[in-house]
């Protein structure tokens, strides 16, 4: 039974839409120059610490958001659930982050 | 939506979404995904908290990081999360011969990120940067080492499910647990990019 489908090519009558990898590969190399650019500023180590910083957390978030879009297909539909459920998560962790680094230092 | 082509032997359009127990499969992997994403931030937090306690004559995060080896880390983890991408394709093309290739790949370059993350500890050990040198070290390694564990976990993963595809075939049985191990693949890539960020190159910055 499951041999018969590994054999099986498309059929052109019903053959569904299947998204090529060339976006995939776009969000790949989104990826790795915003990776490079993270890298060359550390590297490069002109600009001062504290805007070096924003620079990097925006690199990051940007390239998850990227990430989690394409690569885990949240930005498709019917992901209203996992993308409250990673939100909810990440208020979670901000607050626990937050709370530390307060308990810790001030 | 696409039982009907079920009946003539061929895999549903999306076979992850085909039945019920799938559905669930891929609703509960995010709820683990939710725990995890906490989890991490736990151990980031407390990496925050304490990377600048390294006390006297211990090498700093400046004086101990390579960043040479972080990148060639890096772009091997992006590429498998692109391979692993590549194989859901193959998936939903019902290729299974190049879904499999995909996975392989994907597998090789996971082994190839831990292997160098392997080398790299090995590399800060010998430079007196222990699990119990500082309270730095003591987070880096959990944090790192947490999340190397879950490069391992899922190469371990991955490598049972092209075996089982492999004597099973892909059906709407093993489709779904493909998917979900895709999904952990990349949940594991966008932990590193935190990683790489925070603790690497912010570590750098100082």
């Amino acid at each position: 039974m499951a041999a018969n489908h590994t054999t099986h090519s498309e059929e052109p009558a019903k053959r569904h839409k299947h998204e090529g990898p060339r976006k995939h590969i776009v969000a790949y190399i989104f990826s790795m120059l915003l990776t490079l650019v993270a890298f060359a500023t550390v590297i490069g180590g002109e600009i001062n610490a504290s805007f070096t910083y924003i620079l990097l957390l925006v690199m990051a978030v940007l390239q998850v958001i990227i990430q989690m879009g394409f690569w885990m297909h949240m930005k498709d539909r019917g992901h209203l659930f996992p993308i409250v459920g990673i939100l909810t998560g990440v208020f979670v962790v901000f607050t626990i982050v937050i709370m530390a680094e307060y308990w810790t230092w001030w | 939506m696409s039982a009907h082509s079920h009946l003539d032997g061929q895999l549903p359009h999306e076979p992850e979404r085909a039945t019920l127990e799938g559905r669930n499969k891929v609703l509960g992997f995010w709820l683990f995904l939710g725990g995890e994403t906490v989890l991490f931030g736990t151990l980031f937090s407390a990496f925050l908290a304490l990377r600048d306690q390294v006390g006297d004559g211990n090498p700093t995060s400046q004086e101990l990081f390579k960043l040479s080896l972080v990148a060639i880390a890096t772009v091997l983890l992006l590429t498998s999360s692109l391979t692993s991408v590549f194989a859901i394709q193959a998936m939903h093309r019902n290729q299974v011969k190049s879904m499999q290739l995909w996975l392989i790949v994907t597998v090789v370059l996971g082994l190839g990120f831990l292997g160098l993350e392997i080398y790299e500890f090995f590399h800060y050990v010998h430079e007196g940067h222990k699990f119990s040198t500082s309270a730095f070290s003591s987070s880096f390694y959990t944090l790192v080492g947490f999340h190397g564990a879950h490069v391992l976990f899922g190469i371990v993963w991955i490598s049972l499910l092209i075996g089982q595809v492999y004597r099973k075939g892909l059906t709407v049985v093993t489709a779904p647990k493909v998917y979900v191990a895709g999904m952990y693949w990349h949940f594991i890539d966008v932990v590193w990019v935190f990683i790489f960020t925070v603790v690497y190159l912010m570590g750098k910055v100082g």
